[in-house]
């Protein structure tokens, strides 16, 4: 088996990667280094614990190096599996394998977990590599969450250039969460690419709070007759961060139905980008296809682009597509306040509310509790460094 | 407790508070009545903390400055204003809205937070002196409520928050019968002489069942006249053609 996935980084100008920072991720590349050597020890079973939200089946990378002793992968029931498998030419990085067998459903979230952990003595910014394919058999269903997590560096930080392929075999199901969560000052250049038979489903979440630099492309290849795909994704992007979301939704097939729902909330000098792309293939009809971008721009330093991309090569399409930018609403800002909600608490209330679309929709309960929390928390923080300038809420004393 | 001395409020280049006097003493209910657009939203929303408007002069609560204060900390003192117009969140559940503020409030002073179950208790007793539907709880702020249920959303944020100082601005506008009597009782409870009130309000039956110690007439951005429970019903019959022209900005 071989990984398809892996897209590299380009060298020259590449409209996709139109507003990442292209040399500034390739001079990062060049610095960083393989790593090398043990597994740190503070890389413990409960930090994963914490990463995840979860103890259950997973399988756990650590610098793209596979730790068996973080990792449990024993009680999964007969047609899943959870394997490390070497790519076919040997000295490229292990691969996690999720496979489910046709026929075989199964609810419980199945993890992998990528955490990036800088090298406490070098200066040099270490590179992980992280590989993982995911293939659900004809009428397979199941639930993987991916978390890409990190620690910070008191010196050097880390770069993950990370690849998922998603193959789903015909009326396969997949819900599918990419939760990134790396380290503020990390880089992450991300591309997940699925690859759906017929009447096949995917649900996927991708959820992207971390990083210095990060991208996080996706490309769906709807291949076969009544593929669905409904992507949704939330980025919170504060401080100095710049993320940028690149999707493409391939309609090769007809009778095939997409739906991408993305929300960004930019904070402080933070900048985050969507582009999303729509193809539909020549000779293919009854083409369903719907994108919406809508972003909060919550300080005036920090931007929002939206970027739609429509490539309608057939006839028989319904495609909408729409983005939105704006403003926290100041009088449901007032209102919480003159309740007695502090100002921190009452923007990410709204900021919380904003991303209900994509936050409410997820369907597992308990990876929807850990993905609201995750998110409320990164709000929280950004909207605290950028408001941490204006006049003082509380008065020196009160009687 | 409520100081307002010769207040000015401006937005957009326009004057709005006049040179507003007014006091509310400890224990006192108040009533604001005035022609529309005199002003008697916009000192609520000052009072408020509201940002966005040029505000010069005094308003002391108890003694210390509100005016610097951010609208949170005016709460926590014990200031609330119920809107005129509240604000639908949607996406904000009103229960959660509703245990953060108290819990807020609450910390402020010295008090330790409520549980859930502890919160969901005392809002479900709350809401049914107000006659209010549990159901509300599970909806988002205001989002989809009608005027009346708006407004009675109001009045069980103001029980639940015990406020020192409560601002009602025309809670009683777009009330039904019932639902006049239910928020006049629920005004009525929250009486205590801890406590005062300003009831900004264009009709004289919420001041028939909360019988207020004083009327004022706000026009043209000040209190042009003070009086008792009576001046309301006098002006009433008479309107307030008669009253001396405000200074207008
Ligand atoms: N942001 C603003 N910009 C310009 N004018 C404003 C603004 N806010 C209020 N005003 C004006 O100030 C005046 C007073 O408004 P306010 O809402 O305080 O009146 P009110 O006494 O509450 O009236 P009503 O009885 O109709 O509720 C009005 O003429 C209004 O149009
Ligand atoms: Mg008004």
């Amino acid at each position: 088996m071989s990984v398809t996935a892996h897209a590299p980084i380009p060298t020259e100008r590449d409209e996709r990667w139109h507003y990442a920072p292209l040399d500034e991720i390739n001079a990062r590349m060049e610095r960083s280094v393989a790593p090398c050597g043990d597994v740190p020890t503070s890389v413990t079973p409960m930090l994963i614990d914490a990463m995840v939200g979860a103890t259950g089946a997973r399988l756990v990378f650590v610098n793209g190096m596979h730790t068996a002793e973080l990792s449990d992968c024993h009680q999964l029931p007969a047609g899943v599996r959870c394997d490390v498998s070497n790519t076919s030419g040997g000295g490229g990085p292990p691969v996690a394998t999720v496979t489910v067998d046709e026929g075989v459903r199964f609810e419980e979230p199945l993890r992998v977990v990528h955490v990036a952990v800088p090298d406490a003595d070098a200066v040099k910014s270490l590179l992980s590599r992280a590989r993982t394919i995911i293939e659900l058999g004809t009428d397979a269903h199941a639930v993987v969450v991916e978390t890409f997590g990190g620690l910070d560096g008191s010196r050097a930080s880390t770069m993950t250039e990370s690849s998922t392929t998603i193959r789903l075999g015909d009326r396969a199901e997949l819900a599918y969460y990419r939760i990134q969560i790396e380290a503020l000052d990390a880089t992450h250049v991300g591309h997940t690419l699925i690859d759906q038979g017929a009447d096949s489903s995917v649900g996927m979440t991708s959820v992207t709070l971390g990083g210095d630099i990060a991208r996080n492309a996706i490309h769906v290849h709807l291949d076969g007759p009544g593929a669905r795909a409904d992507l949704a994704g939330i980025a919170v992007t504060g401080g100095h961060q710049r993320h940028d979301t690149v999707v493409t939704i391939d309609h090769a097939a007809s009778r095939c139905t997409s739906n991408q729902r993305f929300n960004g909330v930019v904070d402080d000098h933070g900048r985050g980008a969507f582009s999303g792309e729509i193809v539909v293939q020549p000779g293919t009809t009854g083409t369903d296809a719907h994108q919406s971008s809508r972003n909060l721009v919550l300080d005036p330093n920090a931007e929002a682009d939206a970027r739609p991309w429509l490539r309608i090569l057939a006839d028989d399409v319904r495609c909408t597509h729409g983005a939105t930018v704006g403003r926290l609403d100041d009088d449901a800002l007032h209102y919480l306040r003159s309740r007695g909600i502090p100002l921190v608490a009452a923007r990410a209330m709204l900021i919380d509310a904003f991303l209900r679309n994509v936050t409410d929709s997820i369907a597992h309960e308990a990876v929807r509790a850990h993905v609201a929390a995750l998110v409320t928390s990164a709000a929280s923080e950004a909207s605290e460094a950028s408001t941490r300038a204006t006049r003082p809420a509380w008065p020196v004393e009160h009687p | 407790m409520l100081h307002i001395a010769n207040l000015y409020a401006s937005v957009a280049g326009r004057t709005i508070l006049n040179g507003l006097d007014l006091d509310v003493p400890t224990g006192e209910v108040h009533a604001i009545m005035g022609p529309n657009g005199s002003g008697k939203t916009t000192l609520s929303n000052v009072l408020s903390g509201r940002d966005g408007y040029d505000v010069s002069g005094t308003v002391t609560f108890d003694g210390v400055d509100l005016v610097p204060l951010a609208p949170e900390a005016r709460a926590a003192a014990g200031v609330f204003v119920a809107f005129q117009h509240p604000v639908e969140i949607p996406g904000v559940g009103n229960m959660y809205f509703l245990r953060t503020a108290v819990n807020s409030i609450r910390s402020h002073r010295g008090l330790p937070e409520l549980a859930a179950v502890e919160f969901l208790g005392l809002a479900k007793e709350h809401m049914a002196r107000l006659a209010m539907d549990p159901a509300f709880l599970s909806r988002s702020v205001n989002a989809g409520f009608s005027g009346g249920e708006k407004k009675r959303n109001e009045i069980l944020q103001m029980s639940m928050l015990e406020p020192r100082l409560a601002i009602l601005d025309e809670t009683d506008s777009g009330l039904d019968i019932d639902a006049l009597r239910i928020v006049a009782q629920g005004i009525e409870r929250l009486r205590s002489p801890h406590r005062s009130m300003l009831i900004i309000t264009h009709h004289t039956p919420l001041l028939d069942d909360v019988q207020p110690d004083r009327v004022h007439v706000l026009h043209g951005g000040r209190i042009v006249r003070s009086g008792g429970p009576e001046l309301a019903h006098e002006l009433e019959a008479d309107g307030y053609g008669t009253l001396p022209i405000g200074v207008s900005g």
